[in-house]
């Protein structure tokens, strides 16, 4: 392939102009379709972070359904203490259920301070609870909508509406993938037939980026990727031959298209399809793992078997450079995930037991193999919940928007830190607030990318993952 | 139309203030200013900073004392306090909240928050609020809070009226009023009068041509067109062009051999008519529409009436709809032809885009503006290559358009809303069909009278002869009670067939319904109760709950003698039709009861036996109550009860008329007119013949074609789609509102509807226009679509340019202006202006006719050239904005699964119809259901965007899930398959070896393979042959299935030529 004028002229503006201008650059040339012979420009291809970068992937634990922030991880002494008692100021309209507003309720669960942080933790994760001095705490974030879809879509792609990309798009738009033989950006969703997140697919989808950069969601039964497997009445070695016969005849006259690149990358593609079609079973072959990494996880106890095959599906993908993962814990809503609008002490334990073990033997399996710093592993659901109790027979707590703590290990993160508080009770984040737009710039910053300067140009906008309000990164949490 | 306030626009320049409605001048006054004002805007905006003060702001008598002595504060102390702990925030390094305190101008117009320091008056500026840590957010921002006497030399400063003594940041400017249109604004290239340019002058006969090289020229870049392609490209690339699909070997072979100086122009027109050109086409201008057909959000509904829109589309393009009615259907198809059913149905433009199906209270009216925002926005970037969807929050920051305009633009919509109708789009087939229809009705009619004058003959014989010695029937008749009761006060109307319906919405808690009469004939052994079903019933009944369920908690019946004394007559036995029978024995002796939820619109029937057989006695009457625990919301909506006359009261007895049975067991013959009728009836429905003619009959009936389909439309006329909203929503509102930063808690003035100044040459009443009497439309949209078009004084310069410049990318790979939904500032700069201009003009003066400008830009030698490499050019101009070169391009995701099928042979022609969901359809691409969570997982691959906003253009990428699909799916192996059987028929047993390998080529590329590709496709084969355990034609036919998918898999057969 000859490097054309063009070609090089790209590479001295990945040179000179400081990659990330490129980044935008380069999407822009590829959209307005010039007919330069334009570098293949393998939109996956890895590209290096423009800033000094603490993570290289993610892992992102998705509480589908809004975990409550007061029976996890923010711990309210005051809370324990004032059960029962009316909270002046609740606006009844908070959350879903304006009618069925209880009292202030405390947490059924048992508070104990773990590590050497000594941070607060509820028995809901014995398992996690070990692991506390790996992770930082964010207790002040807050988002803006009290209904799952636009808070789901708040928390993915940062606005409340429908179509803008997602988190993972972003990240593999401006870094690429280090997985040539894999999807660079991997969903997967509870594979109980709980359903999938509200708003489904849009939560992993690219929006107004090209749709290379949407997140491959992998089929809970089945192939989990369509087309991997060759027809069965293919013989043998026969779709080798025809890939041969292909890049045969595919490269006659190659060298006199104008569009030679293009073309040479298209030759390219299907050697690479034919490498994934080995390639990606063997990511996804969690049997072969050794038994005692299993048992680790807890593939072999049943109420959490399924969840500890996806987190090790997880890592076995962040291992062979797929960029950013997310596991949705628990299916569409209310009794079917975090979303515990009735008993939220049943609804939590479950969903806590099928998570808790697979979550602490994740983190810990990364950590021996040395990724940890290297992966950011991120729980977080859509929002909070409330301190006061959802009226039921077994009482639960309605959606809070207000308050709700996040929390991030690996990655370049300090371990056993907290940062920002929710008020006494856990109503409303009051000390450092932490909007999700501030939560995504901080991840985009661990990953080494200023949220500023990873853009894309769209409806005559150099559209960001933050928006037009400023975003704030939360840098006292990182190591 | 009322007369804007468009003078209030310009003159209340405190926008920058907390909005405000300004009374609108007499049209007298504002007609004579409105001129003015828009020539002297700039004038008008001097007094921007004086106006920000607000109306409460009064200016303090000694103002010019207290202005001097804030100097001496400002430079002694406030100057240093902002300059340390305000300004690298606010207007130094950063201005967040889009709040700069640099300058006193930008200090008083304030913040995204809006105005935060009123000039002498400390008092009613939130700043030292913030300051004080009263309101949040908190100022200085995450830092200890100032020391009070700080904050008290800053509230002296304000109430000293907050005077500068010079910028805090050396020699900073204010910065421009954006909500201003200035005439700088208006000598954007786009926002111009199309140029009067002819083509320049030059050897070749086509003016793009002059135009193209006339642009070289003047660039300095002495370059020519490439050379024109060969014919069997220029075919490929022609075809696939308009219609997305490869020619055929016959049509290649036959454009080779015509040497007429016009085959061309013929080959095109050809293609133009084709149906074909339409789905293709279509397709593009659905990535602009956002096209989808689904809700989107939680639930993503199907929109079932969606596809309509798609079919206007390809029958607009296949009619060569003049572009002026295609920009006016899709705004306002109702308002420019209300008689027209698929005008109406165009406007669903309007409404494809996405919308929430489960909203709480809180979000009803943010939704509402955010529905309309898609319908501007989407207008805006289609018609307009504008992105008027940036001004929503704060003027727009590139573009002349200011927030006001947006709103005044988006009000436009304000009573828009999504319905889904059931109209007849076409009356001319239905016409057809109902003419078809009506002739087989005769028919049948004909059959059944003819049957009928037999059958009473033989009913006389019957009458004659065995009347006396037939046996009484047993049957069901259908009993008539006297008026029936309602105990919580339901109104039972008596209905033809002998039932009676439930009308009214009592409150009480239980409701029982009471029937009570004679028994005609006896002994009746049982009851026969039937729950029917009726259109006044919520979901059509049967029953009254909200889903049309009952639940007939008990039935009891009772014998009345003529004294009123009463005794039970015990049901014992009951059985139900639905398939929820099991319950109905318990209304014998009380709850739960017959349940019925889940057949809604469906007849339900149980049938009750009598302990004991009632005899018919004229003394005593019967009384039959059916008990309803649960009130109105369970009761049966429409109830007919029968009896049974002797035999065994099942399900499947028959039913006679009570009058014929009375007959038949006396044994007389009929005394009236009726009563023969009756007996008719009777005699004919037990004719086997009759009843077959008679199920004619009742089919044909139902089969009656209306033509009614069901059809997403936008406008005011007709109910909004409704889903799960929280408290009874409001899917309108009345008026449309200026919003501060969007927000609809921050609501300003009413926004009239308007147009973009920077577009407007004339008063806006240039474009009213009033509905007629009675319409239910506004009239908004009309005029919107009139400044659109108008190429004089409103958008119409633009609307032609943004059209011409679609079509010429398509054809040519980038459009003129690269960004086609972008003409504004941040769009790039067309690199030929005048051929854009020119072209816009021919559009216009062609009666807006597309065709004619495929044909103008197709007939050029700049569409005709070759693709061939060439350095020098790729130096000299490597954007290719001179379109001196021409590049094969990627087909999309549509024409290269379409080409697939059309060379295996298994291309579906059918046209329109409603989406297809399964991707192995074989239909075109076009036809593919776009359901927004589940996209055809193909089209994705290769690329088709997702439809949430307008998209221009689609980005091409080469990607390995593209190869997956080509090597592993199931459609690219059934076209291989398919490919290879059309290939391999062999007329002439003893044809050479390679020559399935010719037709191969033929039927997949148009061209004959050369020496070195049949030799590599032989060899493939031989080997192939041998890796198939299978003798003989089954390892040929497999090998050259094998072969077929090499084919499909070509860079050159999914490349455009």
């Amino acid at each position: 392939m000859n490097p054309l004028p063009f070609l090089s002229r790209r590479e001295a503006l990945l040179r000179t102009g400081g990659g990330f201008g490129w980044l935008a650059c380069a999407a822009l040339l590829d959209r307005t379709g010039w007919r330069a012979d334009a570098a293949p420009s393998n939109p996956l291809a890895p590209r290096k972070p423009p800033l000094p970068a603490r993570a290289k992937s993610v892992i992102w634990i998705f509480a589908n359904g809004g975990p409550s922030q007061v029976d996890t991880w923010d711990y309210k002494p005051e809370l324990q203490k004032r059960d029962g008692q009316t909270l002046e100021g609740f606006d009844p309209k908070t959350g879903f259920f304006p009618g069925q507003v209880g009292a202030l309720m405390k947490s059924p669960f048992e508070w104990a301070q773990h590590g050497a942080s000594g941070t607060w933790g509820s028995d809901l994760f014995p398992h996690l609870c070990k692991h506390v001095d790996k992770m930082s705490f964010i207790h002040s974030c807050w988002t803006g909508s009290n209904n799952h879809s636009p808070a789901l879509f708040m928390m993915n792609t940062g606005i409340t509406r429908m179509g803008a990309p997602c988190v993972g798009s972003w990240v593999t738009y401006g870094l690429g993938s280090e997985a040539e033989s894999l999807p660079s950006f991997v969903v997967m969703s509870d594979p109980l037939n709980r359903g999938l997140p509200k708003g489904s697919a849009q939560n992993w989808g690219a929006g107004f980026l090209p749709s290379v950069y949407q997140g491959t969601w992998l089929k809970p039964s089945g192939e989990p990727i369509e087309n991997l497997k060759p027809a069965a009445d293919q013989a043998g070695d026969a779709q080798r031959a025809q890939l041969d016969l292909l890049a045969r005849l595919n490269r006659r006259a190659l060298a006199q298209s104008p569009i030679e690149s293009e073309l040479s990358a298209r030759i390219e593609s299907f050697e690479l399809a034919y490498r994934m079609q080995t390639a990606a079973p063997e990511a996804f072959a969690v049997a072969s793992e050794p038994e005692h990494i299993k048992q680790a996880y807890g593939l072999d106890q049943k109420h959490c078997a399924h969840f500890a095959a996806q987190c090790l599906t997880a890592r076995r993908m962040v291992e062979r450079g797929v960029r950013f993962v997310q596991i949705y814990s628990g299916g569409m809503e209310n009794q079917q995930s975090w979303d515990g609008h009735r008993d939220i002490a049943g609804n939590h334990r479950g969903f806590a037991l099928e998570a808790d073990q697979p979550v602490a033997a994740l983190l810990a399996d990364l950590e021996q193999r040395g990724m940890l710093k290297d992966t950011l592993v991120v729980w977080a659901g859509e929002f909070g919940r409330t301190p006061v109790a959802q009226k039921a027979d077994k009482p639960g707590r309605d959606h809070n928007p207000h308050a709700f703590t996040v929390w991030m290990a690996g990655g370049g993160v300090k371990g056993g830190f907290h940062y920002g508080s929710s008020d006494e009770v856990g109503y409303k984040a009051a000390d450092n607030k932490v909007h999700v737009r501030d939560f995504h710039a901080t991840l985009l910053a661990l990953l080494g990318i200023d949220h500023e300067k990873l853009t894309y140009r769209f409806q005559g906008l150099d559209q960001r993952l933050t928006g037009v309000e400023s975003a704030h990164i939360v840098r006292d949490i990182m190591a | 139309m009322r007369g804007f306030p468009f003078h209030a626009f310009i003159l209340n320049l405190s926008t920058m203030a907390p909005l405000r409605a300004v009374p609108p001048l007499s049209p007298r006054i504002l007609a004579s200013r409105i001129g003015a004002a828009i020539l002297s805007c700039a004038l008008l905006a001097a007094p921007a900073a004086f106006a920000a003060e607000g109306p409460a702001a009064a200016v303090p008598p000694d103002h010019a004392e207290r202005m001097r002595a804030g100097l001496d504060t400002f430079d002694k102390e406030v100057r240093g306090i902002l300059s340390e702990h305000c300004l690298k925030c606010h207007g130094g390094e950063k201005k967040k909240g889009d709040f700069d305190l640099a300058l006193r101008e930008s200090l008083l117009r304030g913040g995204a928050d809006g105005v935060s320091v009123v000039p002498f008056h400390p008092d009613q500026s939130r700043l030292l609020k913030m300051l004080r840590h009263e309101e949040e957010p908190y100022m200085p921002e995450k830092k200890p809070r100032l020391p009070d006497a700080v904050i008290d030399r800053i509230a002296t400063w304000i109430s000293q009226g907050a005077p500068y003594s010079a910028p805090l940041v050396a020699g900073k400017k204010p910065e421009r009023d954006r909500s201003q249109v200035s005439e700088d604004d208006r000598q954007w290239w786009s926002f111009q009068p199309l140029a009067k340019a002819e083509p320049p002058a030059g050897p070749q006969s086509h003016a793009i041509d002059r135009f193209l090289l006339a642009k070289a020229k003047a660039a300095g870049a002495a370059l020519e067109l490439a050379p024109q392609a060969d014919r069997r490209t220029l075919i490929r690339r022609a075809t696939l062009d308009l219609t997305g699909l490869p020619p055929t070997p016959e049509e290649v072979e036959k454009f080779v051999a015509d040497s007429a100086p016009d085959a061309w122009p013929r080959l095109i027109d050809d293609l133009l008519s084709r149906p074909a050109y339409g789905e293709r086409w279509a397709r593009h201008w659905m990535d602009v529409a956002r096209y989808g057909e689904s809700s989107g959000f939680e639930q993503d509904y199907d929109r079932t009436g969606s596809y309509h829109y798609r079919d206007f589309l390809i029958q607009a393009f296949n009619a060569d709809m003049p572009f002026h009615d295609f920009v006016r259907w899709q705004v306002a198809g109702d308002e420019f032809e209300p008689g027209n059913p698929r005008a109406l149905a165009a406007t669903a433009f309007l409404t494809l885009g996405v919308f929430p199906t489960q909203i709480t209270v809180n979000e009803l009216e943010r939704v509402r503006y955010e529905d309309m925002d898609d319908m501007l926005s989407t207008t805006g970037a289609a018609f307009l290559g504008l992105t008027v969807g940036c001004a929503r929050c704060h003027d727009h920051k590139f573009d002349p358009i200011p927030t006001r305009d947006y709103y005044r633009m988006l009000s436009t919509f304000t009573g828009t809303v999504r319905s889904e109708i059931d109209i007849d789009l076409y009356p001319e087939e239905t016409a057809r069909q109902k003419a078809a229809w009506k002739a087989g009705m005769d028919q049948i009619l004909a059959e059944k009278s003819a049957a009928e004058e037999a059958l009473r003959k033989s009913l006389a014989r019957f009458l004659e002869k065995d009347l006396a010695t037939f046996p009484a029937p047993q049957a069901w008749s259908v009993w008539t009670p006297s008026q029936p009761k309602s105990s919580g006060g339901a109104k039972l109307t008596a209905q033809p067939d002998g039932s009676f319906l439930a009308s009214a919405a009592p409150q009480a808690p239980a409701d029982s319904y009471t029937f009570s009469g004679p028994v005609p004939l006896g002994p009746v052994s049982g009851l026969r109760l039937e729950a029917l079903p009726d259109p006044s019933l919520p979901k059509n009944g049967p029953g009254r709950g909200n889903k049309g369920q009952f639940q007939l908690t008990r039935i009891t019946a009772k014998l009345r003698d003529a004294e009123g004394r009463s005794i039970d007559v015990p049901l014992v036995k009951a059985v139900a039709d639905a398939k929820d029978n099991s319950s109905v024995e318990s209304a014998l002796t009380g709850k739960p009861g017959w349940k019925v939820e889940a057949s809604a619109g469906r007849a339900n029937t149980a049938v009750f036996t009598f302990g004991e057989p009632v005899p018919a006695r004229p003394d005593t009457t019967l009384e039959v109550t059916l008990e309803f625990a649960g009130g109105a919301k369970e009761a049966v909506g429409r109830a007919r009860l029968s009896l049974m006359v002797g035999g065994d009261p099942s399900l499947t007895a028959a039913t006679v008329d009570a009058r014929v049975l009375e007959m038949l067991q006396a044994r007389r013959q009929p005394a009236s007119t009726k009563e023969r009728e009756a007996l008719e009836n009777w005699w004919f429905t037990r004719d086997a013949g009759w009843q077959k003619t008679e199920a004619k009959r009742l089919a044909s009936v139902k089969a009656e074609p209306t033509g009614l389909l069901k059809v997403l439309v936008g406008s005011e006329s007709y109910p909004a789609v409704k889903y799960h909203t929280a408290g009874g929503a409001v899917e309108t509102y009345k008026e449309t509102y200026v919003l501060k930063r969007g927000n609809v808690a921050l609501k300003g003035e009413v926004a009239e509807p308007g147009f973009l100044q920077v577009l407007s040459r004339a008063p806006e009443n240039r474009w009213a226009w009033k509905p007629p009497e009675g319409a239910k439309y506004a009239g908004r949209r009309r005029q919107l679509a009139q400044w659109i078009l108008d190429d004089k004084d409103g958008a119409g310069a633009l609307a032609a340019r943004v059209f011409v410049n679609r079509l010429w990318q398509h054809h040519f790979g980038q459009g003129i202006v690269p960004t086609p939904n972008d003409f504004g500032r941040t769009g790039t700069l067309p690199t030929q202006p005048e051929l854009l201009d020119w072209l816009a003009a021919e559009l216009l003066k062609n009666g807006g006719s597309v065709k004619a400008m495929h044909r103008l830009l197709m007939t050029s030698a700049a569409y005709q050239q070759a693709a061939v490499k060439d350095q020098s050019k790729l130096a000299a101009d490597p954007n290719n904005g001179l379109f001196l070169r021409r590049a094969p391009a990627r087909l999309e995701a549509e024409a290269v699964r379409d080409s697939m099928l059309a060379v295996a042979g298994l291309l579906e022609p059918k046209l329109y119809g409603p989406p297809v969901q399964d991707e192995k359809s074989s239909r075109r691409s076009v036809y593919l259901r776009i359901k927004r969570s589940q996209l055809p997982a193909t089209m994705v691959s290769f690329d088709q965007p997702e439809p949430l906003a307008s998209q221009g253009q689609r980005p091409t990428t080469t990607v390995a899930p593209q190869a997956l699909v080509l090597m592993n799916s199931a459609m690219a192996r059934t076209c291989a398959q398919s490919l290879a059987k059309r290939i391999a028929q062999t007329p002439d047993a003893a044809e050479a070896a390679d020559e399935p390998l010719r037709r191969a080529y033929a039927v997949t590329l148009g061209r004959p393979p050369d020496a070195d590709e049949l030799s590599a496709g032989i060899e493939f084969l031989r080997a192939a042959r041998s890796r198939h355990s299978a003798s003989g034609t089954a390892a040929d036919s497999a090998a050259l299935v094998e072969f077929c998918q090499v084919l499909l898999s070509l860079n050159e057969f999914a490349y455009l030529p």
